[in-house]
């Protein structure tokens, strides 16, 4: 089929792997969505768009941004062309996420309690100590069937030759599948029929295996466990998320101030009175969760669930300390954790990455510093990031004397290109940078992943930086049956 | 059910049910102010509703569509359309769990329309019989919605409770506000088309005109306005409801919080429904209206303490 107006003059870059293009051939996993969006006239996908964006925010699916007093709702961009995974691709990347999550449990069991990975010296421990999301106030403490991850959003990127590495491991508190769930109801919506043509693997059981791992961990006899959702609150921007899910799940949503511990056990105020919680799913962070352990100025979290928590009547999901794995200097021992409890070759690669706290590291990576990405180790969403082949030397100077003030705090990458997938951009197909994050599942019963994930794209042009809160947007993310 | 959340509902519930209100009486006090200039003047409503002083109420008084601003998107004032349209939806966005999805998306899209530019330009160009027939539009759809896709359970209860509270203080003090005009003497002779706009606001001028059938007498609006059960915007028809809807908490769990609750829900209905029109102009009208909606927020308050606190 020729190229149609759409995907006409869809410029191919150079040493970068582009998902749908292999040189000037359209892939095949690409060719059936290819040639419908060809058939569609381009001022039509105009309209599919509004019409995408109208039921984003009809539907509340926004964030709200607070400017002189007033909210108004934003919504996360969503580019209307599908990503798409074969089963193969998929099927590796199922495995190899499995993989990565049992060592980094394993991992986090091990820190928690005999360390014999770093009497063994395979992570140095000075490394551990030094890491501010390592928290002594879990050591020793033991947590349901020793599962520490219950919910990780490991983000991939695909190099120039489309092998996938991992980006980094999110163990904490990862966001975005309720976009991996929404986008996919956004896609049925303006392309009617795309989805069975297609025979894209659904991703709605998401909510249920959540709720049965939530279930399974309920620490007490109890018939019906109660399990919530422990939100920030409205003014939170992963707010439509928390919702979502507590809906989808039918479980509670609750805030800090419904919650009050009395005598080690939590409990939420009813308008019958109080009522024990069994199991929280927060998306509380760890330092604002107890303001009698961790920071004693937030409001977010409740007084004592520290103590309710260690005295295992509740069950906390993530685990608290999880930090500890996904620093972004430990990332670098990932796969020597791999081969030290699994005594398995690593199937996902991590991206070479150098500790600056190494002086012939640090020094290899402040000569080339253009062609390096420096990163904070415990930063996210894109913030205190440096490009160093777009900074400007000030900049440059800048962030060096930061580096000098406490290496341990920056790691460095090479800068690593990310795929290419085309976007609808201003009527026309541009290819644009993207990631995934698929959701994996950990429960008592074993990892599950739903295939599928969240795309997120670069839709700057050029730009290598995919959070949101960057200009970063997101796509529907098809994983094929077949 | 969370505290919070029931709170919430309570909240959310009130305010839908005032901007009903507040929509139903504008669009009928519009209609009149194009009836007859001479006689028609805002300031009760703005008295009801509004918060500013004499002197600004008097600089608004006579120009409908610097009302209708006022009252429909004015951010500083508390009453105004879209302050309450934003509350409700803030309320039931942090409860999003405990209501339909259908019910949400319909308080979403209001929210959108009050914040709309399309609406500013109406109110400031169209014709504001149109505007507010669709605002008025989205309030029945919200009740419509809340009808057919609510569960029946406590959170409706919550919601119910909210209405009807709202409702017997809104009744109460719009007609307390037309009485005071007349300085409560009920002898004192005025234009039919008063009373007819003050029943029309309401939506209780047929009801009037089948039930009554002899002109407008003040001692009959009083009548239908306070005591008669079939007309749906009457304090004891309000209260009533409020009664039927408040046994159905009955709970084993908090039986305190329940029946101090219930004894000032009972006192305060059993006072309008044995009153009569001839026993209150005896108290004194504006005493006996004032004395209904102390009660309704002192029921409020001890909601507050036994079913919302959470702090």
């Amino acid at each position: 089929m020729k190229a149609t107006e759409l995907f006409q003059k869809y410029p191919l870059i150079g040493n970068t792997w582009d998902e749908m293009y292999d040189e000037e051939k359209v892939r095949l996993h690409y060719q059936n969505v290819y040639d419908s969006l060809s058939s569609i006239p381009p001022d039509e996908l105009g309209k599919k768009e509004e019409l995408a964006k109208s039921l984003f925010m009809s539907q509340g699916i926004t964030f709200t941004v607070y400017s002189s007093g007033e909210g108004i709702e934003k919504i996360f961009p969503f580019d209307i062309i599908p990503r798409i995974i074969t089963a193969a691709e998929w099927d590796f990347i199922d495995r190899g996420i499995k993989q990565r999550l049992t060592a980094l449990n394993l991992f986090l069991k091990d820190v928690y309690h005999q360390q014999f990975i770093l009497k063994d010296g395979i992570v140095p421990i000075d490394l551990i100590y030094s890491c501010p999301h390592y928290l002594r106030e879990m050591q020793g403490v033991n947590v349901p069937h020793d599962i520490y991850v219950h919910i990780a959003g490991i983000d991939l990127i695909r190099d120039h030759d489309g092998t996938f590495y991992v980006l980094e491991d999110n163990l904490r508190t990862p966001s975005g599948v309720s976009y991996m769930i929404e986008n996919r109801e956004i896609t049925k919506r303006i392309f009617p029929d795309l989805i069975p043509q297609n025979h894209v693997r659904p991703v709605t059981q998401y909510p249920n295996i959540l709720y049965k791992n939530l279930l399974a961990l309920s620490p007490g006899q109890v018939s019906a466990p109660n399990v919530v959702l422990l939100t920030p609150g409205i003014y939170n921007s992963a707010y439509f998320e928390h919702t979502t899910l507590a809906r989808l799940m039918g479980i509670e949503l609750v805030e800090g101030r419904d919650l009050v511990v009395e005598n080690q056990k939590v409990y939420m105020k009813t308008t019958s009175g109080l009522q024990q919680v069994d199991v929280i799913y927060r998306r509380v962070d760890d330092e604002y969760l107890d303001p009698l352990v961790f920071n004693p100025e937030s409001v977010l979290g409740v007084s004592g669930i520290m103590s309710a928590y260690r005295k295992g009547n509740v069950a906390i999901v993530n685990a608290i300390g999880n930090g500890v794995a996904d620093d972004k200097a430990i990332y670098v021992y990932v796969p020597d954790m791999i081969r030290y409890y699994l005594n398995e070759e690593p199937l996902l690669k991590n991206v070479p990455t150098y500790q600056l706290s190494k002086m012939d590291e640090r020094e290899h990576v402040l000569k080339n510093i253009t062609k390096m990405v420096v990163k904070k180790t415990n930063g996210s969403g894109g913030y205190g990031m440096l490009m160093g082949h777009s900074a400007t030397d000030r900049e440059i100077n800048d962030y060096q004397l930061e580096i000098l003030k406490d290496p341990r705090q920056f790691i460095a990458q090479p800068v690593i290109s990310l795929s290419n997938a085309p976007c609808y951009v201003n009527g026309k197909a541009q290819p644009r940078r993207i990631d995934l994050r698929p959701f994996a599942l950990c429960g008592p019963g074993g990892i599950e992943i739903v295939p599928g994930g969240l795309t997120r794209v670069a839709l700057k042009e050029g730009s290598l930086v995919v959070n949101s809160s960057q200009g970063g947007g997101s796509k529907d993310t098809w994983v094929l049956a077949q | 059910m969370l505290s919070r959340v029931a709170d919430s509902l309570y909240w959310m519930s009130r305010y839908m049910e005032r901007t009903d209100s507040i929509l139903r009486m504008l669009k009928i006090n519009y209609a009149s102010s194009q009836d007859n200039q001479d006689e028609f003047s805002w300031r009760p409503v703005l008295r009801i509703f509004g918060s500013l002083e004499e002197n600004e109420i008097s600089k608004l008084d006579e120009n409908s569509r610097s009302v209708l601003q006022y009252m429909v998107l004015d951010r500083e004032n508390q009453n105004s359309v879209y302050n309450m349209v934003t509350l409700a939806r803030e309320n039931a966005r942090g409860v999003q769990d405990n209501i339909t999805v259908e019910l949400w998306k319909c308080l979403n899209e209001f929210y959108h329309i009050v914040r709309g530019d399309r609406l500013i330009y109406a109110i400031q160009h169209g014709d504001p019989i149109t505007v507010l027939d669709t605002l008025i539009k989205e309030c029945t759809l919200y009740f419509g919605v809340t009808d057919i896709t609510m569960f029946r359970g406590e959170g409706l209860c919550f919601m119910r409770v909210g209405k009807y509270m709202e409702r017997a203080i809104q009744s109460a003090e719009i007609l307390d506000i037309k009485l005071s005009d007349l300085s409560y003497d009920l002898d004192k002779p005025t234009d039919t088309a008063y009373w007819k706009y003050l029943l029309m606001s309401i939506s209780g001028y047929s009801l009037y005109l089948k039930r009554y059938q002899s002109g407008f007498e003040a001692r009959n609006i009083i009548d239908q306005v306070l005591f008669n059960v079939d007309f749906p915007r009457s304090v004891l028809y309000s209260l009533n409801q409020l009664h039927r809807y408040f046994e159905r908490l009955r709970s084993d769990k908090n039986i305190e919080g329940f029946s101090k609750v219930q004894f000032s829900i009972g006192k305060l209905r059993s006072k309008v429904q044995y009153s009569n029109v001839q026993s209150v102009s005896n108290i004194g009208l504006h005493h006996y209206l004032n004395e209904i909606t102390t009660d309704i927020d002192d029921i409020g308050s001890s909601l507050n303490q036994y079913y919302f606190a959470y702090s």
